[in-house]
This record gives structure tokens, C-alpha cells and sequence, in this order.
């Protein structure tokens, strides 16, 4: 057991930071309450460091701290292989962007208390703080995340993906005072436990069609076996139920309603954490699947007869995803791209055009996962594409939400906090906070891919990778979406810059909360830095997305392997 | 004792003795990488004085100190270097490789561009004067500039800092895609600062013009980057070296006699004609000169503009691969042309700035002559000393514009060495004069010979042309004795004779130093303004560079280890150990049994010693100070004056610099602005309709689709179920 807990050392210690956060929860005085953010950034900061140090990696002889030490070489005893190295990278990332998402989160619970007990008008009332849970729920969130990356059995990782969520509704829920909050919560949870049955249903099928739940064994399994109608069904069942977790069509409705019911740090929250955990997720279940199919090229006429589905050892054609898998993925990446651009097109409020823009931004990255790695560098491998793709947009976004985070209009009619929404609210904001305003210039076009900033380096390896894999038609796709979202990115970079103040906008004031004003400026800070020396996370996710298809899979333990499983061919009749 | 000097100048450029120990130890290529690290801090720093509203001579003090830093690093590297090119790197700026398969075989393709610094000896010979001069301006500049202390101060000095820093990128990159971020980097430092005056129209439009004249040099330098990926499949100098060296291109193919050789330098060459004002393209030099005289003593005379200079020594190899030496005799013939161009309008116009302007042009002639003549050497060391010299001029007409409220005009100015707190500008104005002209002794003697020399020696069947362009040389170069001489005999001896400038009418803005009524120009008491101290030190300093300059040229490279003295001296030693190495012909003609650049020594001492005496005989002040042979007078006339009406309509045409820009007007900017027009409204009703059309069906798929989009909790999940089934059914119907 100890081994499978040298994995687990950033989990630990971020879920040893959410119990202090929780305990501090129950304390009487609003100070040991006002420290739980502190904490939680401790928390991190932990995690980070032992996820950098502590994770076994492969090829590596024994691990610094956990005195880990692989069998046979290359192949580690735990954990899964096929994508191994990916761990303590999307770890680091979660431990690092999660520090600037908990920067914005100052003040979101409890600011109308707390206010009126700074001006005297109110005692502390230990009952009715929920500040300290708030944090809690963020590093749970958290944690879960990071349990996504570690796992390697689906059932690990069906509880790691709904930890990852479950806090993430509450959070929605409690962000603002206003009724819009709890009714995207509402909606945020009903359809979320529609896209979690759908998922686990997936899971279910796969392990049916299988025998395994571990990843690994249902790696080899797909290896020796190929990969049955039954397993076929799980796998796209899963992927579909993920594609809730990315906000991909056409599991995205929910998205610009929730983003836009929540306050933008929430929404930047979402835009990030569940995300990840979705795209983490497909990177387990598809790389358990493998790239290592006869290519389209090769002239595979059916799209489900059994040689087409066999693992090709030694491809003369191209290699791909079963051809089934690649093109529902296909049409999944270029219909999320094309609805979530042209529906931003019509937005005037900044946050639904984030929301739709982020079902824009997980088609793209999908391009990554229908391509595959298709060679081992940077601008070869889909996978490392995703993973820097991920770190990518999970700066600038978070940059963009972090500026609306960081203005509020004045309180309306009912006494609630106004928000900084419609593109009105931005006019003149460069001249009026240039600090603000710079950021989500710079932000905006990154987020717009606009070279030589970040995201610019985010798309570059998704335009070469699809190039690579030969999915030309998906490439262009790409491109022109690439354009279409110039055009609301362009509105949202020039409305602060070239508009001037106007008396909609001068209503805009700065809100009092430090660290989200904070969190913009080390966002923009960091595309920036990114943008012109970005070239050691280049490598570090190149490295990251290594894929060892046919490393030898040692399970712990097979389990429940006792029961026999069906035959995958049984199932054709 | 000079001896002992020299000696010991040539150890340390030899890397010998003196340069072992603490120097050599502290002081790997490696530490080059501190300039650039240093100037964008100060350009930084300069912001920052600005959003703290700094009202002090902070920001000057500031840039001094870290230019003075920045010299010290590259004098530390130098001593340090002992010859080989280094690569220094900083850090992985574009940095992609990818493979594909060419018939049958995988080929790995990289383009790689990183911050990395490519120090040999010619990138530290143009570092040390850059670094060097742009510390001793930026001292001068500190009280020159200091009318606009507060916000225009901090601004002035940021874009100094920011020149520094794209100037050491150009020279230093390690790539050609760096030195072409600094090249951008220094055209926009020029703009700026020549639109630094930006309430002044003209300024404003010399800033326009000079950028945009630029870019189309520009154009030239992007498409031979491009074709040089193109052939080599890599930017990296040592890379790049390594396959011209080999004669072959990136893929192994021979070079010799391709289009790779026969048009890449071309292109390369335009680029360096742009930003070094050769002809076609020097009209923006003149204007440039709106710009505070500082910024035209180090930008437009000593450094940028010698970044064309710098450019083609660095690809040498690149033009010399030509067996033919095409783009090598066009560069010749350009510089040769331009040379005696920009010189038959000095001799006419009467703005004495402008007339420094004009003979930069006229010299970076000089320059590309030496390159296309085969002799890197005279063109490095001619850009060597050129940068001191006329950097002192431009100091010294700088400190007259600063003391008489921005008067430039040579008939309204005389004997002003004599006036109270201006014979050091007299002394200086001397100094930068004789070497101009080149007076036998000076370093601008020595290295215009080393160029004019080269002219009678090159074999016209190597370099076409290469006599006539010698020739055309030398007539330039008695041209050049005089126009300089006839600036100096009018303005700086004589009857003590001015008229304050009218401030709002100059080329410099000079608001203030607390005595503003001077500068009325009706009242009789104004009283000239002379240089203060640390201008003052400034220009000693820079006078002082000035004559020490042409001590290089008697440091034979190894020459106390008893083998042949390098031609060229120090710099032929520093060239002889760069890129720009290359065998400069030297058996050539000799004349009375004297080598071709002994004999050329006397030959333009004889011919600057013509012009020098028709600059006396026309425009000297009587007495000695006129050679006892002029007879000026007054500011305003001098016997030339009777000239005029004999050449008739010349010097008018000369004097309106020849209407090149009208010229340019009539030809190139009327028929863009028509086309223009035309492309306009074509734009507007055809292509504009078609965009729209297209760029509606976004718009419109959006609206399509965008009622799914109601809100409706119900809905959402009928979609999601939806979109499910349809695929499950997909699956089902193609799986059975």
C-alpha cells in the first residue's frame, strides 16, 4: 500500500489543509476564520512542491521522498502506465493555478456580514459564517482534481471526478446573494447528475465488456483483445459523460447559464477545475483505449468490422483512434468549437461570452485527443498539446474572470453587489484602471490565440498535431474558428482600451478585495512570462505527455478478476 | 610612451597577458548577456520615474550609470575574449523541431531562434563603441535635454535605454531573427525620438518618414530572412557559417552559382541601404535631424545607421560566396553614388545640423564603398572612427543650437569659438573637422585611405567598376574637406557675429533654463548660453576618443609576435577574427614606388588639402584665421557668394537637395494615393460585400441555433438525452 501512497503525497497534504480549514471553521472568532485562506494557500503551496518531488516518474531509478522504487525498470507497479508521466505535471499545474484561483475568491461568501461587522453595526455570529467552509469546499475541489490525475481504476476515478464537482455546485450556489445563483446551482447539479450517470453507466459497460476496472488491465486487455462492441459502447458513453465535465456539445447547455448565475471567480473556478478533471479523465479512458488503430488513410472500410479494431503493432498507415471513437470525437470537437463560438458572437454580457468561448476552447483541445501522439515532441504529441493547452488557458482565463472578479457596480435596488457584465461596464477601463484594463487586454488576446502571446503557443502544437495526424478537414475547422473568435476577443481587448468612459461604465468602481485585482495582474504577469520565455513548460509538457502504448502492465492486484469476465465476442450476437 | 600604450593595447587584444587572471576569470561571453538584461532594467526604471513623477535629473543619472555598467561588462568580455565566437545563452525563445517524411525518409526540421548572443570580435568591437558613446551621450544629454525635466525627461530617457537595448539585441543576436528584433527595435526607438518634439508638426512627420522609409528597407531584410530559412533551414549564425563555409545549402545541395547567392544578398542589402539612408532611401536621414541633438549624435550619425555597416560585415560570407561578387559590386557602386550625392548637397544648404546630416549619408557611403570593395576592414574601422568624430561634431553643433536659442544657419553665425564658455566647442568643432576632411594624422584619415586605397587596388574583374568607383571616392573626398571646412570657417572663426535662433522655430524645443527672455530675438541683450559642465565633459571626452582613434591603426594585430601587421591595425586584427574576415586584395597598383596605401596617402592628403584651401579661400575670415588667404568679414556673405549667380541654376537644384523628395512626391506618393483611392472603394462595395457575406453566417448560425439556449432546465437535459440517443443509435445501426 505504501507505494500506491507515494503517488498520493500532494492529495494528502491538500486534503490535511482542507480538515485545518474545516476545523478552523468551527471556531468562534472571525480571525481564526479569516486565517482558513491562508491555509488553503499553504495547502497548495504544499501540494505543488511534493507533487514536483515526490511523484514517481518513469524510468526513474527511486523517488526522493517516498523512497519508491519501480519494478522492472520502466514500468511502476502502480498507478497507470500508459500515460504515466502526465501526473505530476497536471498536478503541479492544478497546485499553481489553484493558488490564483483561491486570489480571487477573497470576499465571495460572507462580505455583507462581515462588512456590517467592520462598521460595528453587527457581532460575529459563528453560526452564520460559512467563509471557512467556502475554502473547504475550493480544496476539496481541488483534491479531487488531483485524485483525477492519480487515478488508475474507474471506479478512483469516478469518486475523484465527483469530489472534483460535487463542492463546485455549493460553491455555485452560495457565490452571490441573488436568486440567479441557486438557480444555476440547481441546474449546475441536475444536469451535472445526468452527465455523471451517463458516465458511469460508460464505466459499467466498460468493465463489462472487459472484465477489469483497473486502467492498466483494461489497457492490455484493448491491447490483446482489441476493443469489443460492448467496451465500445462504455468508452463512448464515458466520453460523452465527460464532455459535461469540459462543457463540449452536446453536453453543454449548462454552461453560459451557470457561469453567468455564479460570480465570475466561481466561473472562473468552473472554467478551470472541471475542465481539467474532464479533460484528465479522457486522457486516462482514451489513452486506455490507445492510438494504435489502422489508420482511415489505410482504407478501412467498415467502421466496426473487428480488423479495424485491432491494435495495428507496427502501423504502415497512419495510426489512429478506432474509427468509431475518432469520428464521434470528431464531430464532438467541431461541433463544440463551431456552437461555442458563433453563440459567443451574440452575447453582450463578458461572462456568457467566456462561457461559450470555453466550450469553444475544449474543442480545440480536443483536436489534441483525436490526434494522438503522434510522434514524441512538442509540436508532435496531442497529448502534451492538451497539457499545456490546459495550463495555458487556465492562466489567461483566469486573468479575464479575475478582472471582472475585481469591479462591481454599485448595490441595486434589493442591496446587492452589481457586477461588471455587459461589455458597457469595460468601456474606458485601460484610462480609468490600467492595471485592470491592461490585463484584459493582454488576456483577451491570448485567449484569442494572437502571436507571440500564450495562447498563440497553445494553438500552434493543436494546428501541427492535427497536421500531423493527418486530420486536415478538423485542421481547417479549427482555423476558421480561430477567426471567428477573433472577433469577440477583439470587442473584448478594444471595448476597455478604445472606448472611452461613458456613464454606464463610470458606475464601474474597483471592488475592495485585494487579491483578486492580485490574481489579474500575476495572471497577465504570467502570460506574459509565459509568452516570451514559455519554453521550459514547452518541454516540461512534452515530456509529460509521453505514451508508453505497449509498456508491460503489472496490476497490483487484478480485482474482482475472479469473476469471469464475458468474452468480448460474446456480445456480437 | 604612445609605443607602451599601443603595446599594451595590443596584449589585451591579443588576450595575453594582461587579460589573464581577475579580467579573464570574471569575464566569460557569458556576462555580454548583462547589457541587454541591464538596458531594458534602466528603460524599466525610466517608467517607473515616470508613473513616480520624478522631477529631477534622476532618470539621467540613472541611464548614465547603467550605460557606464553596460561598458564596463562589454570591456570585461573583451579583455576576456580571446578571439573564438562564443554563443551565449540567455534563454529558449522559438525553439520547434518536427519531423516528416520526405520519399521514404524521416527529416527532422527546426526552426530555432532563441535569446542567445553570438560574441565575436566584431560584435564586441561595435558593442564597445555603442555602449561607449551611448554612456558619454546620454551624460551630455542629462543637461542638454534638461528643459523638459519631468515627465518628457523620463520619457527621453526611456527610449535611450530601450535604443541601447535593440541595438545590442541587433548586434549580439545569435540569430538572425534576434538581430532583426533589434533592428525593428532601433527604427522604433528612432521614430520616437525623432517625433520626440510630438507637438512640433515637422517632427511629427520626419518621425513618419523615417519609419516608413524603413520599412520598405525593411521588406528587403524580411524576404532575405525568409529565403536564407528557406536555403539553409536554420537563422543561427554559427550554423549558418558552418554551411556557407561547406558551399553548400541546408539540404546539401551546392551553393555556388544558385539563386541562394545571387539574390539573398540583394535582399540583405536593401535592408542595410534602409537603415543606413544609402541612396533611394537616405531621404529620411536629413529630417531625422528634428529629433534632440543628442538622439542625432548617437542614433543618426554614430550607431544605429551604422547598423546597414553592421549587417553586411556579419553575412559577409553570405555575399562573398559569390564568385561574381554582383550584390558586392551594387553595394560598392550604391555607396560610391550616395557618397558623392549627399556631398554635392552639403556644399549648398546652409543648415549646419542638416549639413552634419548629409555628410553621414555622404560617409556611410564611404562605408558600403569598403564593403563592396572587398576590405570589411576599412569599413569597420571607417565606422569606428566615424562614430567619434561625428559624434563630437553633433555634440558641438548641439552645444551652439543649446547657446543661441536654436540658430542653425551658417550665414547668421560667426566666430563663436571666440565667445565666452564656447572655445571648447571651438577646439572640438577643430578636432571632429580635421578628421572629417582628413587631414593627414587624424583617424578619419587613416580610415578613409584604407577604403579610398581599396578602390585602386580591388581588381575591376572582381568588383565591377572598381576604379571608377575609387575615383568617384576621391573626388568625395575632396568634396568632403571642403563642405566641412567651409561649416567651420564661417561659423566657428571670424568677426564674432550672431542672431539668437527664434526658440519656437527650431529644430529643438528649448523651453526655459530659467532666463526664457533670452530668447526673444528682438531684444539685443541676448546672451549665448554656453555648455555647461557635464556637456562639457562630454564633448572633451568625445574629442579625446576622437584623437586616440587613430591609434588602432599602429597596433598590428600581431605584430609583437614579430608576424605580418594586419591591415587595419587593432580593428583589422578584431575584423581578421569575425565574420567579416575576408582576403582583401593587396597587390595593386604602386605609384612612385610607393604601396597603394602609401602612395593614397599622399594622393587625399593632396586632394583634402584642394578642398581645405577653397573652403579658406571662399569662406575664411581674414588673417590667419582664413590661411591668409580668405576674406570674410561678416556673418552673412562671403566671396562664394559670387559663385552663385556663375552656376546658375546648379547650386538652387543643390540647394533644394536636388527635389528628390518632390521627386518621390510626384512619383511614388501621387500614384499610391490614387491607387490607393481606387483600391479604397473597391474595398468598400466588392470586397467588404463578400466579407460581410461571409461573415454573416456566423452570426446567423448563432441565431439558428440559439434558441436550445432558452434557460429551460427541462430543455437541457432533452438536448443532452437527445444528442445521446442519436449517437447510441448511430452506434447501433453501423455496429449491427
Amino acid at each position: 500500500m505504501s507505494g500506491r501512497l507515494a503517488f498520493l503525497y500532494p492529495e494528502i497534504a491538500l486534503f490535511v489543509a482542507t480538515c485545518v480549514v474545516m476545523v478552523l471553521g468551527l471556531s468562534r472568532t472571525l480571525k481564526a476564520r479569516k486565517a482558513s485562506a491562508w491555509v488553503a494557500g499553504l495547502g497548495l503551496v504544499a501540494a505543488g512542491v511534493l507533487a514536483m518531488a515526490s511523484t514517481p516518474r518513469m524510468g526513474q531509478a527511486s523517488c526522493p521522498i517516498s523512497g519508491f522504487v519501480y519494478h522492472d525498470g520502466l514500468t511502476p507497479a502502480m498507478g497507470q502506465v500508459v500515460l504515466a508521466e502526465m501526473v505530476p505535471y497536471v498536478k503541479v499545474m492544478i497546485a499553481g493555478i489553484g493558488l490564483l484561483l483561491l486570489l480571487t475568491m477573497a470576499g465571495t461568501v460572507d462580505r455583507e456580514d462581515e462588512a456590517r461587522i467592520a462598521a460595528g453595526q453587527a457581532v460575529f455570529d459563528p453560526l452564520r459564517s460559512n467563509r471557512a467552509e467556502f475554502y473547504a469546499f475550493v480544496l476539496f475541489s481541488l483534491t479531487g482534481l488531483m485524485l483525477t490525475a492519480s487515478a488508475d481504476d474507474l471506479i478512483w476515478l469516478f469518486l475523484a471526478l465527483e469530489l472534483t464537482s460535487l463542492p463546485t455546485y455549493i460553491m455555485v450556489a452560495i457565490s452571490t446573494a441573488r436568486n440567479r445563483s441557486r438557480e444555476a446551482a440547481v441546474k449546475y447539479f441536475f444536469l451535472g447528475a445526468l452527465g455523471a450517470a451517463i458516465f458511469l453507466y460508460g464505466f459499467a459497460l466498460m468493465y463489462g465488456g472487459t472484465g477489469h476496472t483497473n486502467l492498466n488491465a483494461i489497457a492490455q486487455h484493448f491491447r490483446e483483445h482489441g476493443v469489443s462492441t460492448l467496451s465500445m459502447a462504455g468508452v463512448l458513453l464515458a466520453v460523452f459523460g465527460l464532455c459535461f465535465k469540459i462543457a463540449a456539445v452536446p453536453m453543454h447547455f449548462y454552461t453560459p447559464d451557470v457561469y453567468e448565475g455564479a460570480a465570475p471567480q466561481v466561473s472562473g473556478f468552473l472554467a478551470f477545475v472541471p475542465k481539467t478533471a474532464g479533460f484528465v479523465a479522457l486522457l486516462l479512458i482514451v489513452g486506455a483505449v490507445g492510438w494504435e488503430y489502422a489508420g482511415h488513410s489505410a482504407g478501412v472500410t467498415s467502421l466496426f468490422a473487428g480488423d479495424g479494431m485491432e491494435p495495428v503493432k507496427h502501423a504502415a498507415g497512419g495510426r489512429q483512434l478506432p474509427e468509431l471513437l475518432r469520428l464521434t470525437l470528431w464531430v464532438i470537437a467541431a461541433l463544440t468549437m463551431t456552437v461555442g463560438n458563433v453563440l459567443a458572437l451574440l452575447q453582450s454580457s463578458v461572462k456568457r461570452v467566456l462561457a461559450y468561448s470555453s466550450i469553444a476552447h475544449s474543442g480545440y483541445m480536443l483536436v489534441g485527443l483525436i490526434a494522438g501522439p503522434v510522434g514524441s515532441t512538442f509540436t508532435t504529441n496531442g497529448v502534451s498539446a492538451i497539457l499545456f493547452y490546459l495550463a495555458a488557458y487556465g492562466v489567461m482565463n483566469t486573468g479575464a474572470f479575475a478582472v471582472l472578479a475585481a469591479l462591481e457596480r454599485g448595490r441595486d435596488a434589493e442591496g446587492h453587489v452589481g457586477e461588471a457584465e455587459s461589455f458597457d461596464d469595460l468601456r474606458g477601463l485601460c484610462a480609468s484602471r490600467p492595471m485592470l484594463g491592461w490585463v484584459l487586454v493582454v488576456c483577451s488576446l491570448s485567449l484569442l490565440g494572437l502571436p507571440p502571446l500564450l495562447g498563440f503557443f497553445g494553438k500552434l502544437p493543436l494546428f501541427s498535431v492535427g497536421i500531423a495526424a493527418g486530420e486536415i478537414p478538423l485542421v481547417i475547422v479549427l482555423g476558421l474558428n480561430s477567426a471567428i473568435a477573433a472577433y469577440y476577443y477583439l470587442r473584448l481587448a478594444f471595448t476597455p482600451l478604445l472606448d472611452a468612459k461613458d456613464e454606464g461604465s463610470a458606475a464601474i468602481q474597483a471592488a475592495p478585495f485585494k487579491g483578486r485585482a492580485v490574481a489579474a495582474a500575476l495572471s497577465a504577469a504570467g502570460v506574459l512570462v509565459l509568452s516570451l520565455a514559455g519554453g521550459w513548460l514547452m518541454t516540461k509538457a512534452a515530456h509529460a505527455g509521453a505514451y508508453y502504448p505497449s509498456a508491460p502492465v503489472k496490476a497490483e492486484s487484478a480485482p474482482i478478476s475472479d469473476e469471469p469476465a464475458p468474452l468480448p465476442n460474446d456480445v456480437h450476437e | 610612451m604612445l609605443d607602451g600604450l599601443a603595446h599594451m593595447l595590443v596584449t589585451l587584444g591579443d588576450g595575453g597577458a594582461l587579460s589573464s587572471g581577475i579580467a579573464r576569470a570574471a569575464a566569460g561571453a557569458d556576462l555580454i548577456k548583462l547589457v541587454p538584461a541591464i538596458t531594458l532594467g534602466a528603460t524599466a526604471m525610466c517608467g517607473v520615474f515616470a508613473a513616480m513623477k520624478v522631477k529631477s535629473k534622476l532618470p539621467a543619472w540613472f541611464s548614465v550609470a547603467s550605460l557606464a555598467a553596460c561598458f564596463g561588462v562589454v570591456l570585461a568580455v573583451f579583455l576576456g575574449h580571446d578571439g573564438t565566437p562564443r554563443v551565449a545563452h540567455a534563454f529558449d525563445w522559438i525553439n520547434f523541431s518536427w519531423t516528416i517524411s520526405e520519399n521514404r525518409a524521416s527529416v527532422t526540421h527546426d526552426l530555432v531562434s532563441n535569446f542567445a548572443f553570438y560574441v565575436d570580435s566584431l560584435t564586441l568591437l561595435w558593442m564597445l563603441f555603442v555602449t561607449g558613446l551611448a554612456a558619454l551621450i546620454a551624460l551630455y544629454a542629462s543637461e542638454y535635454m534638461s528643459h523638459d525635466v519631468g515627465a518628457g525627461y523620463c520619457r527621453f530617457f526611456a527610449a535611450f535605454n530601450l535604443f541601447v537595448f535593440s541595438m545590442s539585441c541587433l548586434v549580439m543576436g545569435d540569430n538572425l531573427l534576434l538581430t532583426f528584433l533589434g533592428w525593428e527595435g532601433v527604427g522604433l526607438c528612432s521614430y520616437l525620438l525623432i517625433g520626440y518634439y510630438y507637438t512640433k508638426d515637422s517632427a511629427v512627420a520626419a518621425g513618419k518618414k523615417a519609419f516608413i522609409m524603413n520599412r520598405i528597407g525593411d521588406l528587403g531584410f524580411v524576404l532575405g530572412l525568409m529565403s536564407t530559412y528557406v536555403a539553409f533551414g536554420t537563422l543561427e549564425y554559427d550554423r549558418l557559417f558552418d554551411l556557407i563555409g561547406r558551399g553548400v545549402d541546408g539540404a546539401g545541395q551546392p551553393i555556388t552559382g544558385t539563386w541562394v547567392v545571387q539574390v539573398i544578398p540583394f535582399l540583405f542589402a536593401i535592408g542595410a541601404f534602409g537603415k543606413s539612408a544609402q541612396i533611394f532611401f537616405y531621404v529620411w536621414l536629413p529630417d531625422a535631424m528634428e529629433g534632440p541633438t543628442p538622439v542625432s549624435a548617437l542614433i543618426h550619425a554614430a550607431t544605429m545607421v551604422t547598423a546597414g555597416v553592421f549587417l553586411i560585415a556579419r553575412l559577409y560570407p553570405l555575399f562573398a560566396a559569390d564568385d561574381a561578387k554582383l550584390a558586392l559590386s551594387f553595394v560598392a557602386w550604391s555607396g560610391a553614388l550616395t557618397a558623392l550625392w549627399a556631398a554635392t548637397i552639403e556644399m549648398a544648404i546652409f543648415d549646419i545640423k542638416r549639413v552634419m546630416g548629409y555628410s553621414t549619408i555622404s560617409q556611410l557611403g564611404f562605408m558600403f564603398a569598403g564593403l563592396g570593395l572587398l576590405t570589411p576592414t576599412g569599413a569597420a574601422y571607417h565606422t569606428f572612427t566615424h562614430a567619434f568624430f561625428k559624434a563630437t561634431l553633433f555634440l558641438g553643433v548641439g552645444a551652439v543650437m543649446h547657446g543661441f536659442g536654436g540658430q542653425l544657419d551658417l550665414r547668421r553665425l560667426s566666430g563663436v569659438a571666440w565667445m565666452r564658455g564656447f572655445g571648447l566647442v571651438g577646439v572640438a568643432m577643430l578636432i571632429g573637422s580635421i578628421n572629417l576632411s582628413g587631414v593627414p594624422g587624424t583617424a578619419g584619415f587613416f580610415s578613409k585611405d584604407m577604403i579610398l586605397a581599396q578602390g585602386f587596388t580591388t581588381p575591376g574583374t572582381t568588383i565591377w567598376g572598381a576604379q571608377a568607383v575609387g575615383w568617384i571616392l576621391l573626388v568625395t573626398a575632396g568634396m568632403t574637406a571642403y563642405y566641412t571646412f567651409r561649416t567651420y570657417f564661417r561659423v566657428y572663426v571670424g568677426p564674432k557675429e550672431f542672431t539668437p535662433g527664434e526658440d519656437a522655430h527650431a529644430h529643438d524645443d528649448h523651453h526655459g533654463h530659467g532666463h526664457k527672455e533670452d530668447f526673444d530675438p528682438t531684444t539685443a541683450e541676448f546672451d549665448p548660453h554656453p555648455p555647461g559642465a557635464p556637456m562639457k565633459v562630454a564633448i572633451g571626452l568625445g574629442m579625446a576618443l576622437t584623437l586616440l582613434a587613430a591609434i588602432p591603426y599602429f597596433m598590428g594585430g600581431h605584430a609583437a609576435r614579430g608576424e605580418h601587421a594586419a591591415p587595419g591595425g587593432w580593428v583589422g586584427g578584431m575584423v581578421a577574427h569575425s565574420s567579416a574576415a575576408y582576403n582583401t586584395p593587396h597587390e595593386g597598383f604602386s605609384f612612385l614606388g610607393l604601396t597603394s596605401h602609401a602612395a593614397m596617402y599622399f594622393i587625399s592628403a593632396g586632394v583634402g588639402a584642394v578642398g581645405l584651401l577653397i573652403a579658406a579661400y571662399l569662406h575664411g575670415p581674414k588673417g590667419w584665421q582664413g590661411l591668409w588667404i580668405g576674406n570674410r568679414t561678416e556673418a552673412a556673405t562671403s566671396r562664394a557668394d559670387a559663385l552663385v549667380p556663375l552656376l546658375g541654376r546648379v547650386v538652387t537644384f543643390a540647394r533644394n537637395k536636388w527635389y528628390v523628395d518632390e521627386i518621390y512626391d510626384f512619383l511614388i506618393v501621387k500614384p499610391l494615393w490614387v491607387l490607393s483611392h481606387v483600391l479604397y472603394f473597391i474595398d468598400q462595395w466588392v470586397v467588404d460585400g463578400l466579407v460581410n457575406l461571409f461573415g454573416a453566417a456566423p452570426g446567423m448560425t448563432g441565431k439558428a441555433i440559439r434558441p436550445t439556449q432558452n434557460g429551460e432546465l427541462h430543455g437541457y437535459a432533452a438536448w443532452m438525452a437527445g444528442g445521446l440517443a442519436v449517437v447510441l443509435l448511430v452506434v447501433i445501426l453501423v455496429a449491427t
